[in-house]
């Protein structure tokens, strides 16, 4: 006892910091031995990960296949798809994963999901989309019916322009067929050169311009439908133009 | 949002432990005798949030129970990775050498004096070393100094090193910055304070003790020249920001306008720092009476905890209010019950204050009740 206190004292510095170096000491000892014991064995070997936990990941269940595999035996859809806006798009991002439907493509079919939420992933609008990628906002773009009824998935690219105004002014469709004017047809108000249809900005239709293009039809003397009501032409609502009391698409007598 | 509530109350907390810190070190370094009677408080305050301050990261993370591994298998180039050994550093290098170089004098008194486990309980913590010599005193004292000034730089890597996270992330224009470091360190040294004038005060009156006034005013004048200089540092990185216009400066300033405009320039600007600035600047110009200059402070250290906590709010969740195309805003929507939940959240901000309740019982922070005791 004497000598170990003697050996102590003999030690150089103070008290104080030779008792807080054994404790560091025994800390940082427990720190190597705890790096011995918990540090997996191949940790490092090829770089800074485990290296057999690459085997404990190959040895996971495979769950998707890859678009090259599914092209083996759907060739016609992939052609059809690689010609299309859909090209970048791997086949099992609608699909879901196919490993299953590889061993048994009778019983595990990869029927994607039905109705309008597929699509609207990726297409629905939202700001922070890239400029030009083709955006639908789902409460106006022909709402309820199912996409895949105008666009084919695997070639989205609608396989005609549609002929009625509807398809591209659906809201002025949808507002004018239930309206009192729900019988006129767009083009007795529009005279629309066929072009519109195809490139709609570089020709533009006709739009009414006067007054007496409504009295055709509600003047006192006009010759049309009885049913028709009629006002007289050279005092109702002064010189204004008639859309700006009456909205065409949908006209209030207040 | 990938990092939510409990991101901002890590740098939150650390901030707390750093400028108690270098309060306490103000004191030692520079000789305040004024705010002597924060001085143990402060190091047992930092000590306290200190211990919490990887529970946020560690429940954030979702498996608490591998914590050790940033241990034993350090990634040295992973600025992310390096936080196990800033943190281990702070604590053991620095808070607990300094805390018991402070106390050792105290510890011998305590176990020659209390009786039963206690005694056996402080003989421990004295490591048996029992010298209460001259000498030895002396030697305490010197250790305290020299760690306090290892302390300094240790306290701004350990909060600076929180900023630089941020900062350096050079993908998100409203983190990225060289500026963000030193102003979370100011930002640090500003909470720290008020976080003392309220700890302070509300201890004294707790204990029936009067609040030494000059130490109150000393900490005040502290926090009004810390306020500013954050206050300035911000304004810097504000205008730095306008005046380079990058793509960014639109969605920010939407961010700002609509987002944030609560929480920056209501909370933070306002309440948080221009109110105290205000506060604190009217009571030292006019002969304001102590028991309202006492209230006036105490307001002010509220508000700048509120302000801070926003700031660390604008800074965590404000860089993820805005899509990384910069074409649009986000939301948060914070979670009330869940494992990174509003409830946790403000368990984590109490728990620091239960710990440090059990330390001031166990380190008694004031020389006259260890005195009492004999
Ligand atoms: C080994 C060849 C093979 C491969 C590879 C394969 N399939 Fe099939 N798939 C079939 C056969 C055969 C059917 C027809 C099953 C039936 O009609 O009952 C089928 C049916 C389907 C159907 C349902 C067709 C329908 O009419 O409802 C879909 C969808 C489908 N496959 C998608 C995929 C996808 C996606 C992949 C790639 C992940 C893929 N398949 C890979 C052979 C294959
Ligand atoms: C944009 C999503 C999407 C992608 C990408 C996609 N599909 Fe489809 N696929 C669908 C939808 C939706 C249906 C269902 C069509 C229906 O019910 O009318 C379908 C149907 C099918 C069918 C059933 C028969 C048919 O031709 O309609 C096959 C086979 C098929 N897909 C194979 C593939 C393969 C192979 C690929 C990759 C080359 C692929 N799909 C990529 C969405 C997609
Ligand atoms: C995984 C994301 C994704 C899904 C799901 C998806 N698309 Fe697409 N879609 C795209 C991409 C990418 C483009 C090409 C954009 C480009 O080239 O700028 C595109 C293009 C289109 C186009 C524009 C074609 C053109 O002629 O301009 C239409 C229409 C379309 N998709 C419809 C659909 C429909 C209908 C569905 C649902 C069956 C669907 N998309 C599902 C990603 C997707
Ligand atoms: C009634 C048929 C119909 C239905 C149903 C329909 N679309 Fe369309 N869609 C069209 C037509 C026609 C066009 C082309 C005219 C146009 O550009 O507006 C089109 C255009 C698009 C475009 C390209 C827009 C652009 O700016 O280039 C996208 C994307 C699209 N549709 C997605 C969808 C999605 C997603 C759904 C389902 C939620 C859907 N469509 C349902 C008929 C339809
Ligand atoms: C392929 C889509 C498409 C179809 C089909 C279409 N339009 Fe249009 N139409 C447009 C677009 C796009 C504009 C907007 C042009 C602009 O603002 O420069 C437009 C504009 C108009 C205008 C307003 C012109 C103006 O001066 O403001 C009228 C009227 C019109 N269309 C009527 C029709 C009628 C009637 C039909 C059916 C016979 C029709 N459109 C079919 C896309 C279409
Ligand atoms: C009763 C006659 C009438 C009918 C029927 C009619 N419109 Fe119009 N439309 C007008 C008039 C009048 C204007 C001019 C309004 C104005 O200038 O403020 C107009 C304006 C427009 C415009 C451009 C201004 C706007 O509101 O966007 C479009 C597009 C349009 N019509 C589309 C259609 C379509 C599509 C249909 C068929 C579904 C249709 N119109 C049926 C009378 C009609
Ligand atoms: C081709 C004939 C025709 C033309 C042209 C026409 N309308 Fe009409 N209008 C009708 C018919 C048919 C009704 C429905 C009568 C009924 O309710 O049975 C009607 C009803 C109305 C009503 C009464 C709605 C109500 O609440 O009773 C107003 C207002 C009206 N039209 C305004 C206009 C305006 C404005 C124009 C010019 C842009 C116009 N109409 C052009 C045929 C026409
Ligand atoms: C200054 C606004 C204004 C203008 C311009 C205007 N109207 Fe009217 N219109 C009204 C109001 C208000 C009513 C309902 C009160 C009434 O019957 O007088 C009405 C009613 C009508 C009715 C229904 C009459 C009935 O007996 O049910 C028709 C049809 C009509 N207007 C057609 C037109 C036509 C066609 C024009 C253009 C020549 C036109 N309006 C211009 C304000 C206007």
């Amino acid at each position: 006892m004497k000598t170990i206190a003697h050996l102590w004292n003999a030690l150089p510095g103070p008290d104080q910091v030779k008792r807080l170096v054994i404790i560091f000491a025994l800390l940082l000892s427990c720190w190597f031995a705890l790096r011995q014991r918990l540090v997996p064995k191949t940790f490092g070997d090829a770089g800074h990960y485990r290296l057999t936990a690459i085997d404990s990941i190959e040895a996971q269940p495979v769950s998707y296949l890859g678009q090259s595999v599914c092209v083996e035996c759907h060739d016609d859809v992939s052609d059809l798809k690689s010609a299309s806006y859909h090209r970048d798009l791997s086949c099992e991002i609608c699909h879901g994963p196919g490993a299953m439907h590889l061993e048994d493509p009778e019983t595990y079919q990869l029927r994607p999901p039905k109705g309008r939420g597929l699509c609207t992933i990726c297409h629905a609008y939202n700001p922070s989309r890239p400029t030009g990628f083709p955006q639908i906002d789902p409460m106006q773009h022909n709402p309820l019916e199912p996409c895949n009824n105008c666009h084919d998935p695997h070639d989205p690219t609608p396989p005609s322009t549609p002929e009625e105004c509807g398809a591209c002014h659906g809201e002025i469709a949808r507002t004018k067929a239930i309206s009192h004017h729900a019988g006129l047809n767009c083009v007795y108000c529009h005279e629309t050169p066929d072009e519109h249809k195809h490139n709609p900005r570089a020709a533009i239709p006709h739009k009414p311009a006067n007054r007496q293009f409504c009295g055709a039809c509600h003047g006192e003397n006009a010759n049309s439908g009885r049913e028709i009501p009629r006002i007289d032409l050279e005092s109702h609502g002064g010189s204004n133009l008639c859309w700006e009391c009456h909205y065409p698409h949908y006209p209030e007598a207040y | 949002m990938h990092w939510g509530i409990l991101i901002v109350v890590y740098p939150y907390i650390t901030g707390l432990v750093a400028g108690a810190f270098i309060l306490a070190s103000l004191e030692r370094v520079f000789n305040v005798k004024e705010i002597m009677p924060t001085y143990r408080l402060s190091l047992l305050t930092a000590l306290s949030f200190l211990l919490i301050a990887p529970l946020p990261l560690l429940l954030h993370l979702g498996h608490p129970e591998r914590f050790y591994e940033i241990m034993i298998t350090p990634h040295l180039q992973s600025a992310m990775a390096m936080f196990g050994f800033v943190y281990v550093w702070y604590l053991m290098m620095v808070l607990i050498l300094e805390i018991w170089f402070e106390y050792r004098q105290d510890l011998v008194v305590l176990a020659r004096e209390e009786s039963g486990l206690k005694k056996y309980f402080y003989y421990l913590l004295t490591l048996g070393s029992l010298d209460l010599s001259e000498k030895s005193l002396q030697f305490d004292k010197k250790a305290v100094g020299f760690i306090t000034i290892l302390g300094i730089p240790s306290a701004f890597i350990l909060h600076g090193y929180v900023g630089f996270i941020f900062g350096s992330i050079k993908a998100n224009p409203w983190w990225s910055s060289v500026l963000i470091p030193i102003v979370f360190l100011f930002s640090a040294i500003v909470s720290g304070i008020a976080l003392m004038v309220l700890i302070y005060g509300i201890s004294t009156l707790l204990r029936g003790k009067s609040i030494n006034m000059p130490c109150m005013d000393k900490l005040a004048t502290y926090l009004l020249n810390a306020l500013i200089i954050d206050l300035s540092l911000e304004t810097l990185d504000f205008i730095h920001r306008v005046y380079e216009s990058v793509e960014s400066i639109h969605i920010m300033g939407q961010m700002i306008s609509q987002k944030l405009f609560i929480s920056l320039i209501v909370v933070q600007l306002m309440l948080g720092t221009l109110l105290p600035i205000v506060l604190i600047v009217v009571t030292k110009t006019f002969n304001v009476p102590a028991e309202l200059r006492r209230l006036v402070y105490f307001m002010a250290a509220i508000f700048v905890q509120i302000g801070i906590f926003s700031t660390r709010w604008n800074v965590v969740i404000g860089g993820q209010l805005f899509s990384k195309s910069l074409r649009g805003l986000t939301n948060y929507k914070m979670e009330l019950l869940g494992i990174e939940g509003l409830l946790i959240s403000i368990g984590l901000l109490i728990l620091p204050v239960v710990i440090l309740i059990v330390m001031i019982k166990i380190l008694p922070p004031w020389k006259e009740d260890i005195g009492a005791a004999s």
